[in-house]
């Protein structure tokens, strides 16, 4: 099949490739840009494992095509701390032992970032909805919400 | 117990909650898995898998494959020298030869330079199959003249129960079944079983059954495959253990194992089923044919198709007691579904049920059964939440019609330290006792009448609590382990063991406590099958109680090389020095010492005559740790829908000695949530022709953040005489009670006792619907 030219901004840079018009944006991140952070858990949306934010809202990468980036703004976990410091929510993460096998780490915190653009203050109910959509098999959550909870009541309130 | 090492100043190591060293690495995503591999010229894999759960294979046309562009090796079973027909086991059958005995098993396989033509190459391959009839449920199975699974002869495999099991093999008396597709048996008895029943006042007979479940880990399993000039093979591969991969494709391919090499790569989760080689085998012989990189990537269909999951097990029991709460006698029939072959751990689940609670009289028949199913295996503490689930909501039910209190009584008949088992062995030194009473202490427990009371009130369903008792006997396994003193003064241990829990970290503090060095100056490194010293399995709860055992003594050994050489460079006795903040100093003469670095350095200077520092141990273990969990559910049911909602859940464990706090938690609230899963909403639905019904992360219901509530830890310590620092296994006894724990809520709360599982909200409310 021929392939299209996509146009994109991933993670602050505009980037230009090919890609099969079949290729879902997950296939594109990491097989074509080498962006292998997010993960495939199941390919079918269940596990959240792939998610990343486009145009700043959260979605399982393996449910969008990579043509359907065309023109938008892409940010994966390799996006998520572009300072090179680590972002509030993945220091918070280390601290409270979050990450054991880790396999579900960068698309739970891509959905928990999400969480916390939302609902800057979130209670412990808009955090668990928030990130229900990410299966995580080691932790049992409790660690992860502990984490979340943390960062949300350090950040800075929000301005206006 | 281990020799904890004096100095006047308090080392940082065991006992600290740290977070892992990796921890960074994961939360950017830089960690990498299988699949993030992708050397030059990889091709892609992908299998062609069996639409039928019993078939004969008639024909197999892979010439329109072999001619789609791109393609670069098609394989069929006739193309693999050596296959055998009566497959030792599912690994050794790495495509079926003449006949499929399972939906999803693989067929052929095919590498191509993208996956979209190793699919559509698959697609093109024409297979003519003969329906056969199928056992798909394993009481038909065990039937004499069920439809056969195993071709007639082939041995079964006990190897997964010497890897997991802590329990010596009963000796068994049975004899050998003409029911084809019983493939193993167990039959452990003692005193007289008819003559204790008839005296018994209260005889309670139920059956208990767990369906299959997946093991769940979130990474699918994936190796990549590739082979160099000289005929070595090197395998990345997302495994519990690098070194049992490395024998098993051994014997699978014929090769010799100096003639492979594992890397371990991150392992995104096992649990169990990542012990065992799965797809390494076909994946090899795909790279070698095409003579090139090879990476398989399962997906998540493949692996609740055709993975390894959890055996379905059935427990026919039968107890009795007297009026005076004495218990009297034991009877039961445990039948484990092994699906299409063999290697479930069956003398476990035998001699667990009847060796918990001291029953003088007993007898347990023991089947494993096969079926037209994917063959399973181990899953965190295997077939135990199963065991437990039958025996601690029998002894409730017991409790209840003798109309005591269901603790006392449990801790009346609990086992301890020195009381037979079932196979005859002793019990060791264990916290079973210690955790149910800390767990009756809890005021979810106490308050529990108060809570009942709710029920009906202010809008609330029907409100209970329940709890159960749960536990595992970890396995053992040599090990090794060297310790290196670096010249900048720091520590770097290595071992063979695959890191999934944060057991490096763990290991890394037991290091740093025998040696005398804070832990930020120790590393620790997992090394492939080349480098590494030989090393067990991430399973059966023992890394830390046995390569912990090997760091913790080869840390000692490079601590005395060290003094010695200290010893002799300041002219003092070894026994008057001391490891100080990275010196080594005379006690009580502070000012007197030479640094850790410069003993380093001098290990690794041009012409030097001090030998470097290397600690080694490389123990075998002959004394295990018990280990015990109980836990606590306070939940409220929907009596119209047959909800359950959890609004408390507490796990009390005995960790022997929590080297890592934080880690231990983890673990605690990881194998809670995994215990409660089983307990709640997860099954593997077969329809009468054996396909799976739920083969997605939709249908099948693993329990999400929104479905639960903070899981409440509370850690206790009763030392392992042997563990290191008095440390046991952790790993598998949170998986254990949930399943009893919460059908005694939901008794508690509806008046309804459930025996199967899940209960899931249609069984609880039509259970309801059936009593009123």
């Amino acid at each position: 099949m021929a392939k299209h030219v996509l146009n994109s901004t991933i993670n602050g840079e505009a980037v230009e490739i090919l890609v099969q018009p079949y290729d879902t944006l997950l296939d594109v991140l990491r097989e074509d840009l080498r962006l292998t952070g997010p993960k495939e858990g199941c390919g079918t949306g269940d596990c959240g494992a792939c998610t990343i934010h486009l145009d700043g809202k959260p979605v399982t990468s393996c449910l969008v095509l990579g043509m359907q980036a065309r023109g938008r703004s892409v940010t994966t976990i390799e996006g998520l701390a572009m300072t090179g410091a680590l972002h509030p929510l993945q220091d918070a993460f280390v601290r409270h032992g979050v990450p054991q096998c880790g396999f579900c780490i960068p698309g739970a915190l891509m959905a928990a970032a999400a969480v916390l653009a939302e609902h800057p203050k979130p209670t412990e109910e808009e955090i668990r909805y928030g990130i229900a959509g990410n299966l995580c098999r080691c932790t049992g959550y409790t660690k992860m919400i502990a984490a979340i909870a943390e960062a949300a009541a350090a950040a800075p309130a929000r301005r206006g | 117990m281990a020799t904890v090492m004096k100095t006047t100043r308090e080392v940082k190591g065991v006992g600290l909650s740290i977070p892992r060293a990796d921890g960074a690495e994961k939360v950017t995503g830089k960690t990498e898995y299988v699949a993030d591999l992708k050397p030059k010229g990889m091709l892609h894999a992908k299998l062609l898998r069996s639409p039928h759960a019993h078939a004969r294979i008639k024909r197999i046309d892979v010439s329109k494959a072999k001619a789609l562009p791109g393609v670069r090796a098609v394989i069929v079973a006739a193309d693999i020298p050596g296959l055998k027909k009566k497959a030792p086991t599912r690994a050794h059958a790495v495509l079926a030869i003449d006949r499929v005995v399972f939906v999803g098993q693989p067929v052929a396989a095919v590498a191509a330079d993208e996956l979209a033509i190793a699919e559509e190459a698959c697609d093109l391959i024409q297979v003519d199959y003969e329906v056969l009839p199928a056992a798909v449920d394993p009481l038909d199975a065990m039937q004499v003249g069920a439809p056969p699974v195993a071709e007639a002869g082939t041995e079964a495999d006990t190897s997964e129960a010497l890897a997991h099991s802590g329990v010596a093999a009963a000796k068994s008396e049975a004899k050998p079944s003409k029911a084809v597709n019983i493939s193993q048996q167990a039959k452990i008895n003692r005193g007289d079983l008819a003559k204790a029943f008839a005296e018994s006042d209260v005889v309670i007979e139920k059956t208990y059954r767990i369906p299959m479940v997946h093991q769940g880990y979130l990474e699918p399993h994936a190796v990549l495959a590739q082979w160099d000039q000289q005929g070595q093979l090197t395998l990345w591969a997302s495994t519990q253990g690098s070194f049992n991969t490395r024998s098993e494709v051994a014997d699978i391919l014929g090769l010799e194992e100096n003639q492979i090499k594992v890397i371990p790569m991150e392992c995104g989760g096992g649990f169990g089923g990542k012990i065992r080689a799965l797809c390494e085998p076909i994946t090899a012989v795909l790279a070698k044919a095409s003579g090139r990189p090879v990476r398989y990537v399962m997906t998540r269909r493949e692996e609740l198709d055709a993975g390894n999951p959890a055996p379905q097990v059935i427990i026919k029991l039968k107890t009795g007691c007297k009026r005076d709460g004495t218990l009297m006698a034991l009877d039961a029939d445990t039948i484990i579904e092994s699906g299409a072959f063999s290697g479930a751990v069956l003398t476990m689940s035998a001699v667990f049920i009847a060796s918990v609670y001291k029953f003088p009289n007993f007898e347990v028949r023991g089947f494993e059964v096969l079926t037209h199913k994917p063959s399973i295996a181990a899953y965190r503490a295997p077939t135990a939440p199963h065991t437990f689930f039958a025996i601690d909501s029998q002894m409730e039910l017991m409790a209840q019609a003798l109309g005591v209190d269901a603790v006392e009584f449990r801790m009346r008949h609990l086992m301890q330290e020195g009381d037979p088992m079932a196979n005859g062995q002793k019990w060791q030194s264990n916290g079973a006792k210690q955790v149910l009473a800390r767990i009756a202490e809890h005021p979810l427990w106490k308050n529990r009448k108060a809570w009942s009371a709710q029920s009906g009130k202010n809008g609330r369903g029907l409100c209970g609590t329940g709890l159960a008792v749960g536990g595992w006997i970890p396995g053992l396994q040599p090990t090794g382990a060297t310790v290196r003193l670096n010249p900048d003064g720091s520590l770097t241990v290595l071992t063979g063991q695959v890191d999934i829990a944060g057991t490096n970290i763990a290991l890394a503090q037991i290091a740093a406590s025998a040696y005398g060095l804070d832990i930020d100056k120790v590393k620790i490194t997992t090394g492939d099958t080349d480098v590494a010293p030989m090393t067990g399995l991430s399973a059966g709860s023992k890394t830390i109680y046995t390569v912990g055992t090997a760091v913790l003594e080869a840390a000692k050994d490079a601590r005395k090389q060290t003094l010695q050489i200290a010893a002799a460079e300041m002219e003092a006795a070894v026994e008057d020095l001391e490891i100080e903040d990275g010196r080594v100093v005379v006690r009580g003469v502070p000012d007197k010492g030479v640094t850790l670095a410069s003993i380093g350095k001098k290990g690794n200077l041009y012409m030097s005559k001090i030998p470097p520092v290397l600690g080694v141990s490389h123990p075998a273990f002959a004394v295990q740790a018990p280990a015990f969990a109980a836990e606590l559910a306070k939940i409220e049911v929907d009596p119209d829908t047959g909800q359950t909602t959890i609004h408390d859940f507490v796990v009390v464990q005995d960790a022997g000695k929590a080297i890592n706090p934080l880690g231990v938690e983890g673990q605690m609230q990881g194998g809670a949530v995994q215990s409660i899963g089983i307990a709640l909403t997860e099954a593997m639905m077969y329809d009468k022709n054996g396909r799976l019904m739920n083969p997605s992360l939709l249908d099948y219901r693993k329990l999400t953040a929104a479905d639960l509530p903070n899981i409440e830890t509370i850690i206790v310590e009763v030392p392992a005489p042997a563990g290191p620092f008095g440390a046991r296994g952790v790993g598998e006894p949170p998986i254990v009670p949930a399943p009893a724990a919460l059908a005694n809520a939901v008794h508690d709360a509806t008046g309804v006792r459930l025996t199967e599982l899940p209960l899931s909200p249609e069984r609880i409310a039509l259970a309801i619907a059936a009593r009123s």
